[in-house]
């Protein structure tokens, strides 16, 4: 058995079980991530991994890309493709089958009160992860304000495109600190 | 693909209610909700929710695709830019940047999908009890959703018989 191919059955290994064990986000599986991929199969060094969850986090896209990451750094190309496929497959297949289960039921009394009941929460869950990208961002009061502005800025013009605010964000940050 | 910052369900509502008009709004939060609790990230789980309530098996292989393909390319080139490169100053404050940005797209969508305008205070209840429990209070997200769902499902079905 080539070797390449063997890092990609290991990355499948690793991360078909733990799709299944990611309930409420990415988050719980960092510490089985670390473990493995710097303890047991020794794809990335402490140091990288800390660097590669960085990277992760402030780039675009669902948190959950490290593992993509550690991939790439273990087999290139085809372990990134891997790595993200055994994360997200499995669950996604999961959320498929319920999806379609749920379908049936449209219309029924059930189906109408789960959803209007589940709304508020959800809209509770939204502003607490708000809050909580907040609380771990390094820069402190400058990202509260400027958030604050663009949160009155979207509610009142909507229909505003979000890349635009972002790119403004970027560019007024940017040339505040080169000053 | 520009979700930044773990902001994919308000950058997500943007595109596919709002713009598109896809599904509706409650539809939306049942979905996002639901994928909260299910394993697998929230905004993956919620993508495969849409994609087969629009096209069946094909939509939701197309829109996770769609979803993941992009930051997977952004993500490799940036840490290999970044192993030749190194982070500076700059480029961390423009990130800062992005992601107040994003922040506030997350704090507009969560504001306006409160359940005002019904006018009803259970509803509202249940969304100020989730923001204190997960938000403030930091409660672990899982056992919060578990007790408050089926609260919020009871009282949208006594509404529903009052009415």
């Amino acid at each position: 058995m080539p070797d390449d191919f063997r890092t990609l059955l290991a990355l499948l290994l690793v991360f078909v079980p733990l799709s299944l064990l990611s309930i409420a986000g990415g988050a719980s599986l960092l510490a089985d991530m670390e473990h493995q991929s710097v303890g047991v199969y020794g794809w990335t060094t402490p140091r990288e991994f800390a660097d590669l969850f960085a990277i992760s986090r402030a780039a675009p896209g669902p948190g959950t890309m490290l593992a993509a990451l550690i991939g790439w750094k273990a087999a290139g190309w085809a372990g990134a493709v891997t790595a993200t496929v055994a994360l997200y497959l499995p669950s996604s297949l999961l959320v498929y089958g319920t999806a379609r289960l749920w379908g049936r039921w449209r219309g029924s009394v059930w189906h109408t009160a789960v959803e209007r009941g589940l709304a508020p929460v959800a809209a509770g869950l939204l502003l607490s992860g708000g809050i909580a990208v907040m609380r771990v961002s390094p820069s402190g009061p400058a990202v509260w304000a400027a958030a604050i502005i663009a949160t009155v800025v979207l509610l009142r013009w909507p229909r505003l495109h979000p890349l635009v605010l972002f790119a403004v964000g970027g560019a007024l940050f940017g040339l505040a600190t080169s000053w | 693909m520009t979700s930044f910052g773990g902001n994919t369900a308000a950058w997500l509502y943007h595109r596919i209610v709002q713009r598109r008009q896809w599904v509706t709004d409650a539809e939306f939060l049942a979905g996002m909700a639901l994928g909260r609790i299910m394993p697998g990230p929230g905004g993956v789980n919620l993508t495969v929710q849409v994609g087969q309530r629009l096209r069946r098996s094909v939509g939701a292989v197309a829109a996770v695709v769609g979803l993941l393909s992009g930051p997977l390319v952004i993500v490799v080139a940036l840490s290999a830019a970044y192993a030749s490169l190194g982070w500076s100053p700059a480029v961390h404050a423009v990130l800062d940047g992005v992601a107040a940005a994003a922040i506030g797209l997350t704090f507009a969508t969560g504001l306006k999908l409160l359940p005002s305008r019904s006018a009803r205070l259970g509803p509202l209840a249940v969304t100020a009890a989730t923001v204190l429990c997960i938000g403030v209070l930091r409660w672990p997200m899982l056992p919060v959703v578990l007790c408050l769902a089926p609260v919020s499902i009871g009282l949208a079905l006594v509404q529903r018989r009052n009415a």
